[in-house]
């Protein structure tokens, strides 16, 4: 009953803050920022923490398995478009990702972040289930790296449309592929918003980055990590 | 009406998450099972196995709110007081740079080969 009562309001708050934000698009009022906001301000009175909030709602969390599952319809009904552009999407995909994982370390690097920070945060930049399982693999905690993903995500959602004016980037491939890469499901949600082309390469950039980055996780990633203990 | 059918489609779609489960576990594959449920829905749907109609329209309603689906571990944030020190600050900081450089570096070289194909084919 408890737990039904908890997805009711987070279901009630998602969608207040997403009405918000569709009407003031103002960063704060982002929905990934102002509804877990609102939500620790409701439950903490209650004396619920955020283990039991998240095990009650766990029927949401849930739910990002079907939606992965998802995204093979928009892939089907774009098969034409995608292979014509295949070797486009490769191409700036690759680029995506090791810049993604070599600025990301660089950074680190520069900051001086320990350990735990810098390896949770080389997977960022790829969809959760996934940079889940990379950030295990290569010796990561997978919840810094899950809170990372969803910074990364607000982020990317919110300067997306400026990089693409500034740059001037008029390609509905080139502005999908952006979102896609650098903020995942987040970028792609924003690409709705461009068109149903962009959603699609945003959906595509999403997809190869994952398996991609998979793919550093067995080289490149392990390679840099040893060279921090040199 | 419209919500049932939206629901009983989210179901369909779970068989595909199960099946890339069992895929997951038969095969021992260090790919998520949804990544797997991607792909075999993906085939059935090229070999007419499944209709686009039976999944539409749950995955539409999927993809359109999957924000939703992030805001419980986006709570999880004030289990790590790590992140509310300097060094969660700078993370923070890094993660809008990087993220800035990536999209970037992505759109630019997105764009630069999209026109010269253009050109290529004109």
């Amino acid at each position: 009953m408890i737990y039904a009562a908890m997805i009711l309001m987070t279901c009630i708050l998602y969608f207040v803050a997403k009405k918000l934000y569709k009407k003031y698009p103002i960063f704060i009022l982002h929905p990934l920022l102002l509804c877990p906001i609102l939500i620790i301000a409701v439950i903490l009175p209650f004396h619920v923490s955020a283990n039991q909030y998240m095990s009650g709602v766990a029927f949401l969390t849930h739910l990002l398995g079907p939606a992965t599952v998802a995204f093979a319809i928009p892939i089907y009904k774009h098969l034409p478009v995608i292979k014509k552009n295949m070797s486009i999407i490769l191409i700036s995909v690759t680029t995506g990702t090791l810049v993604a994982i070599m600025s990301s370390f660089a950074l680190s690097m520069a900051f001086q972040l320990n350990s735990n920070f810098l390896i949770s945060v080389l997977p960022r930049s790829i969809t959760t289930p996934i940079a889940i399982e990379v950030s295990k693999d290569i010796g990561g905690l997978p919840t810094l790296t899950t809170i990372f993903v969803i910074f990364t995500g607000i982020i990317g959602g919110i300067i997306g449309p400026h990089v693409i004016k500034f740059l001037s980037i008029k390609s509905p491939l080139a502005k999908g592929l952006a979102l896609g890469m650098s903020a995942h499901g987040v970028g792609t949600n924003k690409a709705r918003e461009y068109g149903e082309q962009e959603a699609t390469f945003s959906t595509l950039a999403m997809i190869f980055a994952a398996f991609i980055t998979m793919i550093w996780a067995k080289s490149l990633i392990p390679a840099l990590i040893h060279l921090t203990s040199i | 009406m419209k919500i049932l059918m939206i629901a009983l489609q989210i179901l369909f779609i779970h068989v595909f998450l199960y099946l890339g489960a069992g895929v997951k576990a038969l095969l021992g594959v260090p790919i998520p099972a949804s990544m797997i449920g991607l792909f075999l829905l993906f085939i059935a749907l090229c070999l007419k196995i499944v209709k686009l109609e039976w999944v539409e329209k749950g995955a539409g309603w999927l993809i359109a709110e999957l924000l939703l689906f992030f805001v419980p571990s986006a709570v999880g944030i004030i289990n790590y007081d790590d992140i509310f020190s300097l060094q969660g600050l700078e993370t923070i900081l890094l993660i809008g740079v990087s993220t800035f450089i990536v999209m970037g570096t992505t759109a630019f070289v997105a764009d630069k080969i999209f026109k010269r194909k253009d050109r290529e084919t004109a």
